[in-house]
């Protein structure tokens, strides 16, 4: 393989043989797909979001088919911090996976708690801050949607944990979603995952009521493709950190548009139930073709901060 | 070198036949190294390469031997309506056999199988398992449906001691539903103090542990639930349960699909 198809990716100090990663949420703990996929080729698996204590999720009904798309309303159901380093971590490490520890809190004490215990695991090399769940009462958006109140929170994991390299993965539901990976980026994270889900929700017209008992859910999967490329677009422009892109990757094809809009590297989310196979296929291609280059614009650095990103300089519309 | 693993398999459709105005059986080729399923595992079935409808749809397994697989298909919605129109010689994706939880054998004793909707698949495969097994003693199926069209006669008198059925329209068998019928049947002596599994609607499970639970050793129950991953991965599937007192939530594709009937939150889960 020549130098050109090097397809390794660095985020902080934290290295991956591929850009390719599977998505917290529809991943799982890791493991779970290991007799779909090889697992250990993958870049690395972002684990399901864990909060301190274990949470039982939401009530009621939690998926719903949409047009390419799905809802979900899972409410970040969860082992807890203890249990998922206890028992599930040791799992993954010895099946030679990279993981890449998504965490979340309720609120500011919560996450203190969170990160601490973070910092007195060993060979932990990058966490993805979910601060952009929609799913749940407290924390999640609420945070990720508020850019001084997220620079907070990325700042503190910073401080706490210098040898550990942290993503801020983002909510799209906000007017502009630069401007919080500006934010991020300017506290001190290495990456950015761009994008959480998109809220949305349904209605049981047999039972004249939500399909969801707490109304609002998070869509994800090709219906949110669009949403997720311009998020990416958006965020490469302005900052100079690698972004991971996420959002209704369901081909090969949609996986090069993602490195086209600015993208370092790549999530595969809700594909993962109907194609496991697909990471495995991206992975092909890129090693046999290398990443394809971002499009190029001709506007500079600091123009591209000002700009509130609403519309391509080029675009007539 | 390939990162592709053997499964989900590709498989080609063998047969499809009609068996009613809404109810296929669709027999599938079984891929070389599909592992033996328990009674209660299902499939999950990708009905084709679009993303419209996007998920997999679970069936369970009816019927398999070393060549063919066999699943029984109502055809309510969009994904289960294309899988029903798929001709001999197309191929689906499929993953499986799915399912962490299987039906427990019943040690030699009698059973009642109650079924409603499309939960007369794996009441089947379990039926036809367990005889071959010799682990049974008498097995009496109450099997309900909406007409005499949809009771799907014929396709499983030899594989029970006894066979009752209900029609809601009264076109054949007891008029009504199911569970009425097997409480008269009760009251009447006629049936054993047995294990009773049941497979079908939630109404019909919760009207079996309301009316008839008590007069059961055992009531175990395989529950449908919509399924993203199928694999307990997403956690989209779970149902409420009551374990040692503990409220918990369990996934339907990974801790089921078999639950004990009186384990279920019904309080919560409606
Ligand atoms: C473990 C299990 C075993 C099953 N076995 C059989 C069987 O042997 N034969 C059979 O005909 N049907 C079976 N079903 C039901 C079958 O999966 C649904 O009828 C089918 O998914 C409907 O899809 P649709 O697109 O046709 O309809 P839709 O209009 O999309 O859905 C109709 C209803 O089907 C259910 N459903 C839809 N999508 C899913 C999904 N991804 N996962 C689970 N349920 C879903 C929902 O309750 C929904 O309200 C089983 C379901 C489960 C969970
Ligand atoms: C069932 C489900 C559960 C999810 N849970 C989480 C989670 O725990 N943490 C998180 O950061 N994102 C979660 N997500 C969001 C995904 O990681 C991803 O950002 C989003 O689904 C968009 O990508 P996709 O369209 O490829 O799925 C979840 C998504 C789904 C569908
Ligand atoms: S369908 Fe994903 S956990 Fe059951």
């Amino acid at each position: 393989m020549s130098d050109n198809n090097d397809i390794g990716l660095k985020i902080g100090d934290a290295c991956f043989a591929n850009p390719v990663f599977l998505a917290s949420g529809p991943a799982g703990y890791g493991i779970e797909y290991a007799n779909y996929l090889d697992i250990t080729k993958v870049g690395g698996i972002v684990t399901k979001t864990i909060s301190f204590e274990p949470r039982k999720g939401n009530p009621g009904v939690r998926l719903q088919e949409t047009p390419s798309g799905l809802l979900n309303s899972i409410g970040l159901e969860n082992v807890g911090a203890e249990y998922f380093f206890r028992e599930k971590i040791p799992v993954l490490v010895s099946a030679g996976v990279k993981p890449v520890i998504s965490v979340a809190a309720e609120d500011w004490g919560d996450y203190r708690k969170l990160i601490d215990f973070i910092a007195r695991q060993e060979n932990i090399e990058i966490i993805e801050l979910n601060l952009s769940c929609p799913n749940v009462e407290r924390g999640g958006m609420a945070v990720g949607s508020n850019p001084s109140l997220l620079g907070r929170y990325v700042r503190h994991a910073k401080d706490l944990l210098p040898r550990i390299a942290i993503l801020a993965k983002l909510t799209p539901n906000v007017s502009d979603i630069a401007r919080l990976a500006l934010a991020a980026e300017e506290a001190g994270a290495d990456g950015i995952t761009a994008i959480n889900t998109v809220i949305g929700m349904d209605i049981d017209i047999s039972r004249a009521k939500p399909v969801f008992k707490r109304v609002r859910a998070g869509l994800s999967g090709p219906a949110i493709r669009p949403v997720a490329l311009d998020a990416v677009w958006r965020i490469a422009r302005t900052v100079d950190i690698p972004v991971i892109g996420v959002g209704g990757i369901s081909s090969v094809d949609d996986a090069l548009k993602f490195f086209m809009a600015g993208a370092s590297g790549i999530q595969v989310g809700t594909a993962l139930f109907y194609d496991p196979g697909l990471p495995a296929r991206i992975i092909e291609k890129l090693e046999a073709g290398g990443i394809p280059p971002a499009i190029k614009y001709s506007v500079d650095k600091t123009e591209r901060k000002d700009d509130d990103g609403t519309a391509p300089h080029n675009s007539s519309t | 070198m390939s990162l592709e693993k053997k499964r989900p398999f590709t498989v080609r459709i063998v047969e499809n036949r009609k068996l009613s105005p809404s109810t296929y059986l669709i027999i599938l080729e079984r891929p070389n190294d599909f592992p033996d399923p328990y009674p209660g595992q299902f499939i999950s079935v990708r009905v084709n390469d679009q993303t419209v409808p996007l998920l997999r749809r679970p069936f369970g397994i009816m019927d398999i031997n070393s060549e063919t697989m066999t699943i029984l298909v109502k055809a309510v919605g969009p994904g289960s309506t294309i899988l029903a129109s798929k001709a001999a010689g197309e191929q689906v994706e499929m993953a499986g056999p799915l399912g962490g939880m299987p039906f427990s054998r019943p040690g030699g004793k009698d059973v009642v199988f109650v079924g409603g909707g499309t939960g007369l698949g794996p009441i089947i495969f379990c039926a036809r398992s367990w005889k071959r097994e010799a682990t049974v003693g008498k097995m009496h199926l109450f099997i309900g449906a909406q007409t005499k069209e949809e009771l799907l006669e014929g396709l499983y008198e030899k594989d029970f001691d006894q066979v009752y059925t209900a029609t809601i329209d009264g076109s054949s068998g007891h008029k009504g539903n199911i569970v009425e019928l097997l409480e008269e049947e009760i009251e009447k002596g006629g049936i054993p103090a047995a294990i009773l599994y049941s497979c079908g609607p939630r109404p019909m499970i919760r009207a079996l542990i309301d009316r008839v639970g008590p007069k059961f050793e055992n009531h175990y129950t395989s529950l449908e639930s919509v399924m993203a991953c199928s694999l307990g991965a997403c956690r989209g599937c779970t149902v409420p349960v009551i374990e040692d007192g503990e409220k918990t939530l369990r996934s339907v594709c990974m801790e089921g699909t078999v639950f004990r009937a009186e384990d279920i939150d019904w309080e919560e889960w409606e």
